[in-house]
């Protein structure tokens, strides 16, 4: 908001500070000033008058004030002058109001023989100044008494106002009013208008209707101060995104107490202007505004601010401001603040003190630790497994990207979602653009999005991300913490090994890997390449997939080459890990491996065979790793070849060759027992 | 020729051999199989037993005595020609090494964790809460009513036809602090890390998916001596430097009084001058960066939470973890963060 510094000055006994001064006073103790520079003689100002001080200090006097207040300066004021109605020649006019909520106060005087023409200079520099646009005298004049004591007004053109009627209500629906800057308006419900005999001639407190515009034909006029509703004025000027400052400062709640002085004040310019005649004072004030009565307690505003401020600091900054102080009688060092009514921000202690803390100063507070009992914080139970899942990845040679938490439009095409994928999509209603249109339902798309861009410049590429994802089902938003990650180029074992160190690592026994279900609901469109992934479970529940990703996909996401990913929901996984670990000693005796080769049908599983050979080798058989898997040429048609190193030991003897002979040949053994399979030996 | 001899002799040629070659030859000379050695053992087979015996015994004596000396020779050769090869293997010690490809921490996660570890250390727990949230929550029970021009300070994401109450995502991290009180009696104190969303155009400042780190202390006597000083310590510790801070009166609907917390400019120490006197441009020479806004909390906000404000006072914070990395690692856009950009993130 614009300031003039002269102006400023004014209402200033001594000289006001020096700019940067100002400018450093404001900064501490009220405002932030955004920039000041010189103008001719003058300095204008900046200052971000913060919302809740809108309606005190948004105009130059309530400014001057702040600054004498922080500053100890004399504030200075001209005194009202009263205005009484005279007799005049027009007919009054007749007001009413639909609901006593639509205002507060409203209050206008009817003039008469007034002369509409340029404005002085000294009018048209100051309305300048502040960065308006000089009119003509009645309009100016307007703008100046809100610029100077922060009370909108409003001209309307006597003349125009058909049958002498004026009338403030709601807007009906498919109501429309052309506004003085030629915009014709639909308005919207909730509105305030004012309406004459016939039409609506005003949008309250927002901008003046077309029809009863002051021009230079103008003879009479209704100059009005009124307080109009806060929240009607703030759903209008919302729903209309009209941003004149009469509609900030009646959205902001201004003091009914105003309105009459303010009328005052322009009725004692006026005659300077070419003068005008005041016939009729309407003051609609049903319910007087009375100033808020505020107990307060001294050792409340020293336990608040952590300072002792003595009692008469405590008073001298709360009557700078412009209040009354008491002490109360029957209890000891408790004040009676009486607030100013155009203070509508202070009606609680809590308010009061914030008064005193600025003015004291917050730089003369000084910082002290609180003391509490050393008892620990309640340890979050969550968080320290995403963490520990991250350094695991991160061991695991992953790097750990942040994405969006939104994908486009396109998404549901580009990613082949089936018809269920797409109900569950969550929608904004204000998207900020098509790339950041819902809300993303997993965290998978976003790292390809990343592989994509990445692998013009990087040659190994792998990814994750711990994050949320969000989608909706009966109608109600999901969102689930999820970690997710991308290997480029990758294999369906590489991403399967990180996930099974991951549960290693987490202490889960209970995940194991199963087919890729095709569902109904899943038509074969999709993300992962269902020959090459499988479903991720803990017992019985599917906590993700895990996989190659589908050729068709990366050839429109443009990806050159075999990319692999897991994407799983980290909060079944924090859910089901677990820190105990149990202690067994490694065994002092010897190992001895063996391996055994095995043809079978390509459709046998691993799990399968390792089963087999588990369940016959029993407690001697310390590990089976598999080393190799060949399906090609030298194996015939329809077959694979599987290889297995057998790690034989005891944990309480040396195992004889001969032991160890025979238990390898009950498990081979054991696997001829199924005719599809080949020892080969 | 007679024992002695033999083993004068080839002491000699071991001890005279230069290399290893010439080591060898020397043992096939003496100890091959057509060695003379060799020979002369064979040749005993046809002494009588007597002398035999008595023979056999010294050769075979100097038989595994050559066969030590010779171990011995070769040895010494061995260790000086590794420590001749050794000269001729001297490598470019300036050439670059073998990397091994570590993963990576994100730099925002690094940044939240120095914070977690920092508050942890003066008895914060930590606290979290949903990203969808309630308008109630994010809004009316922190003292924003509707209709109210303090909603416009937080441009929101609305989600689209909820269907109860209108469901948002989180401006603020704040919501957090009513989900606690609910569930929790003080005194306590808590920070609240985590995503915010506004709905806003990006730039280098401004992204519209960013992260908060609130901050919530309630107790008895709780004051805003207490959370300067409790501030002034995290931006010490975060920075590793000493640090001032100052407040400056602000308005946030949820604290009373409120202010916005400036933290002396960690580029030029808070004299606004770089180097030769020339202005610092982080933090527009006025040798102050804005950090967050704080307060103390508003009495309507202990009503909303179910608390009685005339026992409880407390103090409250929210600081953009972005700023945060941004200070401190010298990161000019806020949009770096999110790119996945792999040469961004190896850098921390």
């Amino acid at each position: 908001m614009l300031f003039s510094y002269n102006w400023l000055q004014d209402y200033v006994k001594e000289r006001l500070p020096k700019p940067k001064e100002l400018e450093d006073l404001l900064l501490l103790h009220a405002f932030e000033v955004e920039g000041y520079e010189k103008r001719g003689k003058d300095w204008i100002f900046d200052i971000a008058v913060l919302p809740n001080r809108l309606p005190d200090a948004g105009n130059h006097r309530g400014m001057a004030r702040e600054i004498a207040a922080i500053g100890r300066l004399s504030y200075q004021e001209p005194k009202r002058k009263p205005v009484k109605a005279q007799k005049g020649s027009i007919k009054p006019i007749s007001f009413s109001i639909a609901a006593q909520s639509l205002a507060p106060r409203y209050t206008a005087f009817v003039i008469e023989g007034v002369s509409v023409k340029p404005s002085p200079r000294w009018l048209k520099e100051r309305i300048e100044a502040v960065g308006g646009n000089s009119i003509n005298t009645i309009v100016d004049l307007a703008n100046y008494v809100m610029q100077e004591t922060g009370q909108p007004m409003h001209a309307f053109d006597y003349d125009q106002i058909q049958g002498n009627q004026m009338r403030v209500r709601m807007a009906r629906n498919g109501e429309n009013l052309v506004l003085l800057d030629d915009k014709k308006i639909a308005l919207p419900e909730g509105a305030l208008v004012i309406q004459d005999a016939k039409r609506l001639i005003d949008l309250a407190g927002i901008m003046g209707g077309k029809n009863s515009a002051i021009g230079e034909p103008t003879k009479n006029i209704v100059l009005q101060a009124a307080t109009f509703d806060q929240a009607a004025i703030y759903i209008g000027k919302t729903k209309l995104g009209i941003q004149t400052q009469a509609a900030q400062l009646y959205a902001s709640g201004l003091d009914p107490n105003a309105a009459l002085p303010a009328l005052e004040r322009a009725a004692e310019l006026l005659s300077g202007l070419g003068g005008g005649k005041v016939v009729q004072i309407i003051d609609w004030y049903p319910r007087k505004t009375l100033p808020a009565k505020i107990a307060l307690e001294v050792s409340y505003v020293h336990s608040l601010l952590g300072e002792k401020i003595p009692e008469t600091q405590i008073r001298s900054a709360l009557l700078r401001i412009d209040c009354k102080v008491r002490s109360r009688l029957q209890k000891k060092h408790t004040l009676v603040v009486e607030a100013p009514t155009k203070r509508r921000d202070l009606l609680t202690p809590e308010d009061c003190i914030e008064e005193i803390g600025r003015l004291f100063g917050y730089e003369n507070i000084k910082p002290k630790f609180p003391s509490s009992p050393l008892m620990p914080p309640a340890q979050n139970s969550e968080l320290p497994w995403r963490e520990h899942v991250r350094d695991i990845l991160v061991a695991a040679g992953l790097v750990e990207t942040y994405n969006y938490s939104f994908t486009d439009k396109r998404a549901p095409e580009v990613f082949g979602y089936d018809a269920g994928q797409r109900r569950e999509l969550l929608e904004l209603e204000n998207p900020l653009s098509e790339e950041y249109f819902y809300l993303r339902p997993n965290l998978a798309e976003n790292l390809l999005r990343n592989v994509a861009r990445l692998e013009r410049t990087e040659q190994d590429i792998r990814l994750f991300e711990i994050g949320k994802a969000y989608w909706q089902s009966e109608n109600r938003p999901q969102e689930q913490w999820r970690v997710a990650g991308v290997l480029a180029p990758g294999s369906f074992h590489e991403v399967k090994g990180i996930v099974e160190l991951l549960c290693e690592r987490l202490g889960i026994t209970e995940c194991w890997f199963d087919d890729f279900q095709q569902t109904p609901l899943r038509s074969g469109k999709s993300l992962w390449n269902m020959q090459r992934s499988a479903e991720c479970k803990l017992g019985n529940t599917r906590i993700g997939f895990v996989g190659e990703i589908s050729r068709a996909l990366s050839v429109s996401l443009k990806m050159r080459q075999n990319v692999a990913a897991f994407s799983l929901n980290l909060e079944a996984f924090v859910a089901a890990a677990t820190a105990e670990r149990t202690y067994r000693p490694p065994s002092r005796f010897p190992a001895s491996v063996r391996d055994i080769a095995l043809l079978v049908p390509r459709g046998t599983k691993v799990a399968d065979v390792l089963n087999v050979m588990e369940a016959r080798g029993g407690q001697l058989v310390r590990d089976i790793d598999v080393f190799d898997i060949y399906e090609g040429e030298r194996v015939h048609g329809g077959m694979k070849n599987l290889a297995f190193h057998i790690v034989y030991q005891s944990e309480d003897r040396t195992l004889t060759s001969k032991e160890i002979d025979a238990l390898h040949d009950r498990i081979i053994k054991a696997l001829e027992e199924n005719p599809e399979w080949e020892v080969r030996k | 020729m007679p024992i002695s001899e033999l083993k004068k002799q080839a002491l000699a040629v071991f001890s005279g051999a230069k290399n290893l070659a010439e080591l060898d030859s020397a043992y096939h000379l003496y100890l091959g199989r057509k060695g003379k050695l060799t020979l002369l053992l064979r040749s005993l087979r046809e002494l009588p037993e007597t002398s035999r015996r008595e023979k056999g015994k010294e050769a075979n004596d100097l038989h595994d005595f050559l066969e030590q000396q010779f171990s011995k020779r070769k040895q010494e050769l061995q260790k000086e020609e590794f420590t001749q090869s050794e000269k001729a293997e001297r490598i470019d010690v300036t050439a670059p090494g073998k990397r091994i490809a570590l993963g990576r921490l994100h730099p925002l996660t690094r940044v939240q964790r120095a914070a977690i570890r920092i508050f942890g250390s003066m008895g914060f727990g930590v606290a979290e809460g949903p990203h969808i949230e309630a308008e109630w929550y994010n809004f009316d029970a922190l003292n924003i009513p509707a209709n109210h021009p303090a909603r416009d300070m937080w441009d929101t994401f609305w989600l689209k036809d909820s269907k109860n109450s209108r469901l948002l995502l989180r401006t603020h991290t704040s919501p957090v602090q009513i989900r606690y009180m609910e569930s929790h009696q003080p005194p306590f104190r808590i920070i609240a890390p985590g995503r915010v969303f506004r709905y806003e155009a990006t730039d280098a400042k401004h992204s519209f998916d960013l992260h908060q780190l609130e901050g919530l202390m309630v107790g008895r006597d709780v004051s805003v001596a207490h959370f300067k000083a409790v501030i002034q310590k995290f931006y010490e510790l975060f920075f590793a430097k000493s640090m001032t801070i100052r407040l400056r009166p602000s308005y946030f609907p949820f604290v009373e009084p409120g202010f916005e917390v400036d933290m002396s400019c960690v580029i030029c120490g808070g004299t606004g001058k770089k180097a030769k006197n020339t202005p610092c441009s982080s933090c527009g020479h006025t040798g102050w960066l804005e950090m967050m806004g704080a307060g103390m909390v508003h009495p309507n906000v202990f009503k909303a939470a179910g608390y009685n404000p005339r026992e409880w006072q407390g103090f409250a914070f929210g600081m953009g973890v972005e700023r945060l990395a941004m200070m401190k690692f010298g990161v000019p856009d806020i949009r770096l963060f999110f790119e996945g950009d792999l040469q961004f993130i190896r850098q921390f």
